[in-house]
């Protein structure tokens, strides 16, 4: 089994389109093909979006109109930390009287963990506790809003004239579909970078020439050209001079996590809204249906012992995640197999057949239950635990360097897919049939003792 | 609090709330309202420490005033040095503090280390696990932080633990002994 320190010594083969070895914790099962996939094989979606901190989802819609930011929660500006609302009391005058005081509460932001406080920028407490926190706005947004407009109503226009090309000519040098290029040219708001995107052979379009359809009467949205100016703003005098106040210099990444501002003071640093998380759908490749995340039979656990130039037995664990029978088998690969490139010992595995109970929830609490009689082999099965069983393995390292010694396998057991949709093609298909599923197994034992 | 201290004695103001499952070893004075947690460590080794009021140190905190690496506990002619610790001073859980000097208002967080050479200010704050052994003054009102111990300036000090200190001084003696102090009446024992 994968365990955080070391998660790399069982590998599984997965046959996709390039052969990938990696730890069962990192692979999908797909249901439909009964095949281990990775994430390589897999086609990623955006499912929805959330707050890391305050766990929120909100729609993709929503989330690009607050540009992929949470609602209520900040970020501290100096380490990125979750900003949490702290609670001061201070005596404010009544609104009825104003001579006498009463203890109001006031808030402001603080970073548990750099200790930043919102009062630090000279932000200044808020009554309500939360909602009452503004980022500073840009100042260049309307001409940034403009440009964008601007830019979205070329973009609409250039995938019109391409539609009326299409529909008019239809040259055979034009083989892509019009959706699929011009989908991204309007969804992304059409910046002139997509001109360059032009297949060889097909008219530039150029900004000028381009003339309305009929029928459509859009507003003409016109941007002033930016201006160059000679004259810049000159440094201040003691420029060079000034000794660096070191607190106050803004790192790089700080400044860079708001490009809008950019500041180089610390005191100018303002928190941000809190970026949202994805969370990804995983689709199979090759029958479109969505992944489970691994459901998987068996798996395999490694206690190994001191390994010699000798054979030495392996104690191995199986365990069943679900709640029937599983039956396993082991089988050593075979001389020239092209899939065990990796091994470096030789490995005797039990021939016979390895039984497994199910999974039984109330096992634990079930003090009457009977232990089920499986005649097992001492020589073959070490211990036995409700569906746990510890089995041995010989390994005869090959050689004496200074790597790893790996062992592969192949294991095959019986899997019924209980979710799979009963297929009313088949007459006689029973809901619960098993298929036989044979997975490439590789174990990194660790090095060799002299 | 300048009373004269018994060598080798502990000698804490009335006021204070040590705890006796903390260790004190050595001439060790510690100022009134500070409250000593048990398992806390306080290790007066080659010279006295003087502890001022109101502080807060926390359980498996270690204040050791130690031999210099390079000389012997033996060596003749080692003059002690004297270990300050100011006011309202918070050491936290696991702390280890050998630094000479110690000004008011300080947060030490848990798992910090201060070196011998470091000498803390006001308004400090020293982040958890952060080490910090260079050999210099820290300025007022710097929090160390972050796992390269970055450094930046906040413009309020840490306030002092004045309502943590006042439910302290009321519960510990509920639940544990109390070392007895110097000056006027001693703590009651309660079992």
């Amino acid at each position: 089994m994968a365990s955080l320190l070391q998660p790399d010594r069982v590998l599984y083969l997965v046959h996709g389109e390039k052969k990938i070895r990696s730890s069962l914790s990192t692979l999908y099962f797909c249901r439909y093909c009964s095949e281990l996939r990775s994430l390589e094989c897999v086609s990623h979606e955006v499912d929805s979006h959330y707050c890391p901190s305050c766990l929120e989802n909100m729609p993709s819609a929503e989330a690009k109109l607050k540009k992929n930011r949470c609602a209520n929660c900040f970020d501290c500006p100096c380490c990125m930390h979750t900003l949490s609302t702290r609670a001061t009391n201070i005596p404010a005058p009544l609104p009825d009287d104003p001579s006498k005081t009463a203890m109001k509460k006031a808030y402001y932001l603080a970073c548990g963990f750099c200790r930043w406080t919102s009062r630090d920028v000279g932000m200044a407490d808020k009554s309500v506790a939360s909602g009452g926190w503004q980022e500073p706005d840009n100042p260049h947004t309307q001409r940034i809003n403009k440009l964008i407009e601007y830019y979205q109503q070329l973009a609409q226009r250039e995938k019109l004239e391409r539609d009326r090309k299409k529909l008019a000519r239809r040259r055979p040098y034009m083989p892509l579909a019009f959706s699929q290029h011009t989908i991204h040219v309007v969804e992304k708001y059409g910046l002139g970078t997509r001109l360059q995107r032009q297949r060889p052979g097909a008219p530039i379009t150029s900004l000028a020439g381009l003339s309305l359809k009929e029928g459509e009467d859009q507003k003409e949205i016109n941007i002033e050209p930016a201006q160059a100016l000679d004259e810049v703003e000159p440094l201040p005098e003691d420029y060079y001079t000034r000794p660096i106040n070191l607190p106050e210099v803004t790192s790089l990444r700080q400044r860079l996590l708001q490009p809008d501002f950019q500041p180089a003071g610390a005191s100018q640093l303002h928190p941000k809204h809190k970026h949202l998380l994805i969370k990804r759908s995983l689709r199979c490749r090759k029958c479109e249906h969505n992944l489970m995340l691994y459901y998987f039979s068996v798996r395999i656990m490694s206690i190994p012992n001191l390994r010699f130039q000798k054979e030495c037995q392996v104690l191995l664990t199986l365990t069943n995640p679900v709640e029937s029978i599983t039956h396993v088998t082991l089988v050593g690969c075979e001389e020239g197999d092209p899939e065990d490139i990796n091994s470096t010992a030789k490995v005797m595995v039990p021939t016979k057949e390895l039984v497994l109970a199910g999974k039984d929830a109330a096992a634990d609490y079930d003090e009457l239950a009977e232990p089920q009689d499986f005649q097992d082999d001492p020589d073959v099965v070490a211990f036995r635990k409700s569906n746990k069983i510890g089995f041995f393995i010989k390994v005869v390292p090959q050689r004496e360097e200074d790597g790893d010694v790996t062992v592969s396998f192949k294991i095959r057991h019986d899997f019924r897919n209980l979710a799979a949709p009963i297929r009313p093609s088949e007459e006689d298909d029973a809901p619960t049939e098993a298929i036989w599923l044979t997975h490439h197994v590789e174990l990194s034992l660790g090095p060799l003792v002299a | 609090f300048a009373c004269p201290s018994a060598p080798g004695g502990a000698n804490i103001a009335a006021g204070a709330v040590v705890c006796v499952e903390s260790e004190i070893r050595g001439d060790v004075t510690i100022g009134p309202r500070t409250v000593v947690h048990p398992k806390a460590r306080i290790i007066a080794e080659a010279g006295p420490i003087i502890i001022g009021e109101g502080n807060l140190i926390e359980e498996q905190a270690l204040i050791i005033n130690s031999y210099p690496e390079n000389i012997m506990p033996d060596t003749e002619g080692v003059e002690p040095k004297t270990m300050t610790i100011g006011i309202n001073n918070v050491f936290e859980v696991g702390c280890v503090s050998q630094a000479l000097k110690i000004g008011d208002n300080n947060v030490i967080e848990s798992k910090a280390d201060l070196g011998k050479n470091v000498i803390l200010t006001s308004g400090c704050i020293v982040g958890a696990c952060c080490q910090v052994n260079t050999c210099e003054v820290i300025p007022e009102n710097t929090v160390i932080y972050g796992s390269n111990c970055m450094r930046r300036v906040q413009t309020e000090r840490p306030q002092p633990q004045t309502l943590q200190l006042d439910f302290l001084m009321k519960i510990l003696p509920n639940y544990h002994h109390m070392k007895k102090t110097v000056k006027g009446t001693s703590t009651p024992v309660r079992n």
